[in-house]
């Protein structure tokens, strides 16, 4: 119940995403229904993997997210349609390495921000975040995360994917949540369901 | 006592961090006593006017997309000195960089909420990051030294044997799989025990470095150079059959030889003796390949030195 509950927030949530960032961007993208996996936190780097092509090399950029639900936001860009996109946020002409990244960090901003903000607005609570920072460059995207780093046991994986309508441009939303964090959502999923 | 919103109007506008606020359209609504300091403008100069006017060298498609963003999504947005060194061009009051042109800027862009959810305005917080910048240049270029003192030889400042056993094993994987010839040439100066025991260590190490000044020189960019140790030296030739690689040795010897090494008024007749080899189909580790030229440097000692063997 909880699952389904989470499924629909969060589709709930895309939807309002999607039609933001289509005014922000002018342009129409598309949001894919979220997949909601939960996972022990050793399984988490081959999770990835196979959510992602296990062994084409990613640019990950990374975000805490900071409410009495906190957790992790990673953003997982291919090569592809960067230009095309940079355009779209105000950046002009060819860009150099450092605008590349500059431009994958407000992308990775931009997405989490629209994409949590809405979970987050159904739950009743107010979100702030942490810069964002590159986590990985060219990297093979079972390789992101070692699970000997991470310090809880479970984690919650909620799977968005990003493209452009028109144009190359693709990019995965993963959302990671340790497991006391998971508990408190589970609270805040209780609340949605009794208020039905 | 100062009351509570006395003290928060005191700590925004002292705090020892930028602290303004935007509304959508660009305008100035709050602008505190470090933005005041470092922009040279003070609030009631800039407060209700639009902030690209103020500012015109702001990038302004850019921020005015980031406000934009924070407006319509009611998001946080940032920025680094990472990507972005500036936004504002302030002095950074550290005269003595090296290399940072104004105050390296981190900012964080808040949506400001009404009570009906939607965002009024947008405050900016911006602080100095030049310290960290400074450092952490400070540390990228201590790395890069460290990153060429190890591949290269202190006495002559050409590859070291590290990094051209390195690069000839990158070219022998290359030559395998992409096909193309590949060769080296073993360089070996001539009864240099006799320079050293003859004029000393301090005019040995000057052959060697003049030695070494006279090929580097003389290699093509494409080729790679290096001291393998003692009095040898190797060159790998990528793209160059044997027969070219002679070519290249003899040229090299006679630009070593062909002219006395001046070391204080003594002019020194230094010659030196080549080994050429070239990767072959057998071969199947790039030791392979500096025995073979090793064997040819041993014959051309044998057969009288000053030569070429192959």
């Amino acid at each position: 119940m909880h699952r389904d509950a989470l499924q629909e927030v969060a589709n709930v949530a895309m939807g309002e995403a999607g039609a933001k960032l289509a005014e922000l961007l002018d342009t129409f993208v598309r949001l894919s229904v979220p997949r909601i996996l939960i996972s022990d936190a050793a399984e988490v780097p081959d999770t990835l993997g196979k959510l992602l092509e296990p062994h084409n090399a990613v640019t990950a950029v990374r975000q805490s997210f900071l409410s009495r639900i906190q957790g992790e936001a990673i953003v997982l860009f291919g090569e592809a349609g960067c230009a095309e996109l940079a355009d779209l946020m105000g950046y002009d002409g060819v860009l150099a390495p450092s605008e590349r990244r500059e431009v994958l960090l407000d992308i990775a901003n931009v997405l989490v921000g629209a994409c949590l903000g809405g979970v987050f607005r159904q739950f009743g609570l107010e979100l702030g975040f942490t810069a964002p920072s590159l986590l990985a460059e060219d990297t093979p995207a079972q390789r992101l995360i070692r699970a000997d780093t991470l310090d809880w046991s479970r984690a919650l994986l909620v799977e968005v994917n990003f493209r452009l309508e028109q144009g190359a441009f693709s990019s995965h939303l993963i959302v990671l949540l340790p497991e006391r964090s998971i508990d408190r959502m589970r609270e805040s999923l209780d609340q949605i369901i009794a208020a039905l | 006592m100062p009351d509570r919103s006395e003290l928060l109007e005191f700590a925004v506008d002292r705090a020892n961090i930028g602290i303004f606020a935007l509304d959508r359209e660009m305008h100035v609504l709050l602008w505190n006593r470090f933005m005041a300091d470092h922009s040279g403008k003070e609030s009631a100069e800039v407060i209700g006017r639009n902030l690209f006017d103020c500012f015109p060298d702001l990038p302004r498609r850019w921020l005015e997309k980031k406000v934009a963003g924070v407006f319509l999504l009611k998001n946080f947005a940032f920025t680094s000195w990472e990507q972005r060194p500036y936004l504002f061009r302030f002095h950074h009051g550290r005269p003595v960089t090296g290399g940072i042109d104004y105050m390296q800027q981190t900012c964080t862009f808040v949506p400001v909420k009404n009570a009906s959810g939607e965002v009024s305005a947008v405050c900016v917080t911006l602080v100095d990051a030049t310290d960290t910048a400074i450092a952490y240049r400070q540390l990228e270029r201590a790395m890069a030294t460290v990153r060429e003192n190890a591949r290269c030889d202190g006495l002559t400042g050409v590859f070291n044997r590290r990094h051209l056993e390195e690069r000839l094993s990158e070219e022998f994987y290359r030559s395998r799989r992409y096909g193309g010839p590949l060769s080296l040439v073993m360089l070996d100066i001539d009864h240099f025990k006799r320079v050293n025991d003859v004029h000393g260590h301090l005019a040995g190490d000057e052959v060697l470095r003049i030695v070494a000044a006279r090929v580097s020189e003389a290699v093509r960019a494409s080729d790679i150079f290096g001291r393998y140790g003692g009095e040898e030296f190797g060159v790998i030739l990528p793209g160059t059959d044997i027969a070219g690689a002679r070519v290249v040795a003899d040229k090299l010897r006679e630009l070593v030889s062909g002219q006395p090494l001046a070391y204080k008024d003594v002019g020194l007749e230094i010659t030196v003796s080549c080994g050429v080899a070239q990767v072959a189909p057998e071969h199947t580790t790039y030791e392979e390949v500096i025995r073979l030229a090793d064997t040819a440097l041993y014959r051309a000692k044998r057969e009288g030195r000053n030569r070429v063997c192959a």
